[in-house]
């Protein structure tokens, strides 16, 4: 916003002067800016009970219940005040949490949940068998919302309470990312009596059974966050027992970047949850920090081409697109050396990923004209462009509107334009992007899904998955029959060899397919200071959980 | 009773304005191409089911007929019902609610250093030396044509990155208000001083200034008694941009503050165009102009009798 009255035009230039000016000076001063003075070297020992962890995030979801929102932030928001049914182990295993054992039934239609005995929601009511199923009832619940949970177990038919602490979930199909679904953060237990009395009031006052409970939220700013007394049922992997260490965390919203570096390396904040890339290094330089960077599970950073229409529906000018771009330059400007270039459509962290996928799609600009010109791209119009049958090989990226456009964007526009293509970069309110989106009027999307089952794949790729009657997450609209097979053999067989086997044919046949172009792993960049301890990692999502965390003063 | 009448009438045309502002924005948030039930589910990191995109869509009325819509919206309206926020589920009232006392403490405390400023600087410098004029009036433009943010990126740079005297942000006590306010502050002082210092010097160009002088009335006396009081009616015509820039000044500050209010509120609306709450944000922001037009006729009235008159 400028205030101003219009000066004379002889102030104004100096005024313009000066804020050029003063733009340089900061520059220099951010630049220059020192660290904290203070280093600490106390020797982890025991742990130390008690102090609020200050932590600072990059967005604020605006709801707190996991089953009616989508937002990232979640991930990290959603272990401190939920705990699950199961959870993935160290090695990404399903291993007990609520649920001390569950057994499945041959057809693999039929789970029966034997639920742990003696939890307690912090509003004092009970876990139990009927609160699972209230759960499963308030994910699906219209009224809910629910843009995730719901269609995570969209397979659930119905639930019996056999007794007290045995459940039993009916599937429609069999559907075995069912229970890593249910360890995702989203999927956290509500409390049954909050549900049944006042589901309304879950979004800003979530009960849960987990090791904090919400004591304030101020929507926009903050979250208070006081230890749970009494909790006792945190899973094995975090090797700890009963109530958290910490009295309480403060959650803030801080959405510059550059301020959240600063509060953190200043000492205002213990922990960010977010940092920006750009910060990375001059937090690894210091030796008061602790720096994380952890690849997420799923689907990582690709820009999906439309097959279902002109030029992405011939595969040569998908290969060619492929080829053209210098994936490993572009991801390190972007990240600014913190991000992982991939070439495959799995992150590396995934399970049943199959290394042997690398390697296949490459760089290979000569590759890529060659491949143009054999698909009728031959000619060339005024500016350049390839030109066939008289049009200009055009791509047309919608994203959604910001005062830059997409520095990724720009960066593949100028790849693809050395071999010809003319990648137009298309700024879009959110509303209209999402109508596009799902009207397929586009000819490539960048995008991301994060999820700790391998069934992203499913979720990505398989023809049911096209938006039409309901909104699917397919938007290459990739129809193969042979790559469906694969994807259904897969999420329908138990964990094991059968799984794996499916999930690297279907690893492969995307290479054949190429549904886009896959440029960097997903990350989860978090920092603290070295003051905090024990800030443990979830494999379902890479972020820190503080159920054990302590301070040292 | 012309004072009464004046007031009558002021508050029908300020309900005439709400009416418009809400008629206005419930027409350009509809023009907006864009399925609203999908924006309110999340966007494209959503995977809603049928049955829940049909419950949205029922929910807030998005499968029936303009007319409906803006019916429905008016007779909400008239209820003092501002309808659901898509973002928060939380009623609108309670969405803004929770967040205009902190805007209105960031409002009050850089109103706190704007005035005494501009009031200390415009009357100290008026007629004074030209190198002292220009000084003073280079660093009013400066301030007034910086960007918030820059003057905000400056201030903490300095006083909390840098001395550390102050918080980087949020909303824990005094000590985090004082630079916001600094910043929403200087900005406003940068453009009312100079305002009102040409005011001054008008005025005290003025015969009345002269006889005052020549009765032997000090010089500060002649400034604060008899040239303000004149040269303060056409900068009480600057209110609205007061009124504007503590508004627009709040979403930028707010946010590079890390601070809780109406700012925060209106960008991250507008950013998941939560529009419920955007036209909730705008009856308020039309509400406090006209209520402050309002008050500053009746200053008028006090300050100089003449104008009632008129």
């Amino acid at each position: 916003m400028n205030a101003s009255v219009i000066p004379p035009a002889r102030n104004r230039r100096q005024a313009r002067r000066l804020t050029a000016l003063s733009a340089v000076a900061l520059v220099a001063l951010v630049s220059g800016c020192a660290g904290p003075a203070s280093s600490t070297s106390e020797a982890t020992g025991e742990p130390v009970s008690g102090g609020v962890l200050d932590v600072s995030i990059s967005a604020e979801p605006g709801c707190l219940d996991g089953h009616g929102i989508s937002a990232t932030q979640q991930q990290f928001l959603g272990r401190l005040i939920y705990d699950n049914v199961v959870t993935l182990d160290e090695n990404g295993d399903i291993a007990p949490y609520l649920a001390e054992s569950w057994d499945i039934s041959e057809d693999g239609r039929t789970y029966t949940f034997h639920l742990k005995e003696g939890v307690t929601f912090s509003d004092g009511s009970p876990w139990n068998a009927e609160v699972l199923g209230q759960n499963f009832e308030h994910m699906r619940d219209p009224a809910t919302k629910s843009p995730l949970a719901a269609a995570y177990i969209a397979p659930y038919v119905d639930g019996t309470v056999i007794d007290e602490y045995t459940f039993e979930a009916h599937l429609e199909y069999p559907y075995t990312p069912f229970l890593y679904t249910l360890a995702q953060s989203w999927l956290g237990m509500n409390s049954g009596k909050a549900i049944a009395e006042a589901p309304e009031t879950l979004c800003q006052q979530p009960i849960g059974t987990g090791p904090f409970t919400v004591a304030d939220y101020q929507p926009g700013q903050s979250i208070s966050y006081t230890k749970r007394e009494g909790y006792d049922w945190a899973p094995e992997w975090l090797e700890g027992d009963g109530e958290a260490y910490l009295d309480g965390v403060e959650v803030t919203l801080v959405s510059e970047p550059v301020i959240r570096h600063q509060s953190l390396v200043s000492g205002q904040y213990d922990l960010t949850e977010n940092l920006a890339p750009q910060n990375a290094a001059a937090v690894q330089a210091n030796p008061d920090f602790t720096y994380e960077n952890l690849p997420r599970t799923g689907s990582p950073y690709v820009l999906s081409f439309n097959l279902s229409r002109a030029p992405f529906d011939d595969l040569a000018v998908r290969q060619a697109f492929a080829a053209a771009v210098d994936t490993a330059a572009v991801t390190e400007s972007l990240g600014f050396g913190t991000y992982t270039p991939i070439d495959g459509f799995l992150s590396k962290e995934s399970k049943y990923y199959d290394p042997t996928v690398e390697g296949t799609l490459t760089h290979d600009p000569e590759r890529a004209n060659q491949l143009l010109d054999d698909a009728g791209w031959s000619g060339r119009d005024g500016e350049g462009f390839r030109t066939k049958d008289g049009r200009r090989l055009v791509v047309e990226v919608p994203t959604v509107e910001s005062s830059t456009p997409s520095p990724l964007l720009v960066q593949l526009q100028g790849e693809a334009r050395k071999v010809g293509f003319d990648l137009r970069i298309i700024q879009l309110p959110q509303a209209q992007l999402s109508e596009l989106r799902y009207a397929g009027d586009y000819d490539a999307l960048a995008g991301v899904w994060h999820t700790n089952t391998t069934d992203v794949l499913f979720i990505r790729y398989h023809s049911s998955e096209i938006t039409g009657e309901r909104i699917g997450q397919n938007s290459s609209y990739v129809d193969d029959p042979a790559l469906d097979e694969l994807l259904l053999a897969a999420r329908e067989s138990d964990d094991g060899p059968e799984a794996e086997e499916a999930y690297s044919k279907a690893q492969h046949r995307l290479l054949e397919i190429v549904p886009g172009l896959p440029l960097y792993e997903n990350p989860s960049q978090f920092a603290y200071a070295k003051t905090v301890h024990d800030v443990a990692v979830d494999t379902s999502h890479p972020v820190p959980v503080l159920t054990y965390a302590w301070k040292a003063e | 009773m012309p004072i009464l009448r004046r007031i009558l009438t002021r508050l029908l045309v300020g309900i005439g304005v709400l009416w418009g502002a809400a008629t206005l924005t419930f027409l350009a948030v509809h023009l907006i191409p864009g399925d609203t039930a999908l924006l309110i589910l999340g966007g494209p990191d959503a995977r809603p089911t049928a049955e829940t995109l049909a419950q949205v869509r029922s929910d807030y009325l998005l499968d029936q007929p303009f007319i409906v819509q803006y019916g429905s919206y008016l007779g909400n309206l008239l209820q003092g019902d501002l309808g659901q926020s898509y973002r928060l589920r939380l009623p609108v009232t309670d969405a803004i609610g929770q967040q205009i006392g902190a805007t209105a403490a960031l409002a009050a405390a850089a109103v706190a250093v704007a005035l005494p400023l501009t009031l200390a600087v415009a009357v100290l410098s008026a007629q004074r030396a030209n190198w002292i004029r220009s000084i003073v009036s280079g660093v009013e433009v400066v301030l007034a044509a910086t960007p918030t943010f820059i003057i905000g990126f400056a201030l903490l740079i300095v006083f909390s990155f840098s001395l550390r005297w102050f918080p980087i942000g949020g909303n824990q006590g005094m000590a985090a208000l004082v630079l916001p306010a600094l910043t929403l502050g200087l900005a406003i002082f940068g453009t009312l001083s100079q305002v009102l210092r040409n005011e001054l010097e008008d005025v005290l160009e003025q015969p009345f200034i002269l006889t005052a002088r020549s009765r032997g009335m000090r010089d500060l006396p002649v400034r604060m008694r008899h040239a303000l009081r004149h040269a303060a009616i056409p900068v009480m015509t600057m209110s609205g941009f007061v009124v504007a820039a503590l508004l627009g000044g709040s979403v930028i500050v707010e946010t590079l503050f890390s601070r809780q209010g109406i700012g925060s509120l209106t960008l991250a609306s507008v950013y998941n165009k939560d529009l419920p709450v955007i036209i909730g944000i705008v009856l308020l922001s039309a509400a406090v102009y006209v209520v402050v037009n309002l008050v500053i006729d009746l200053l008028y009235t006090l300050i100089d009798p003449k104008v009632v008159t008129a």
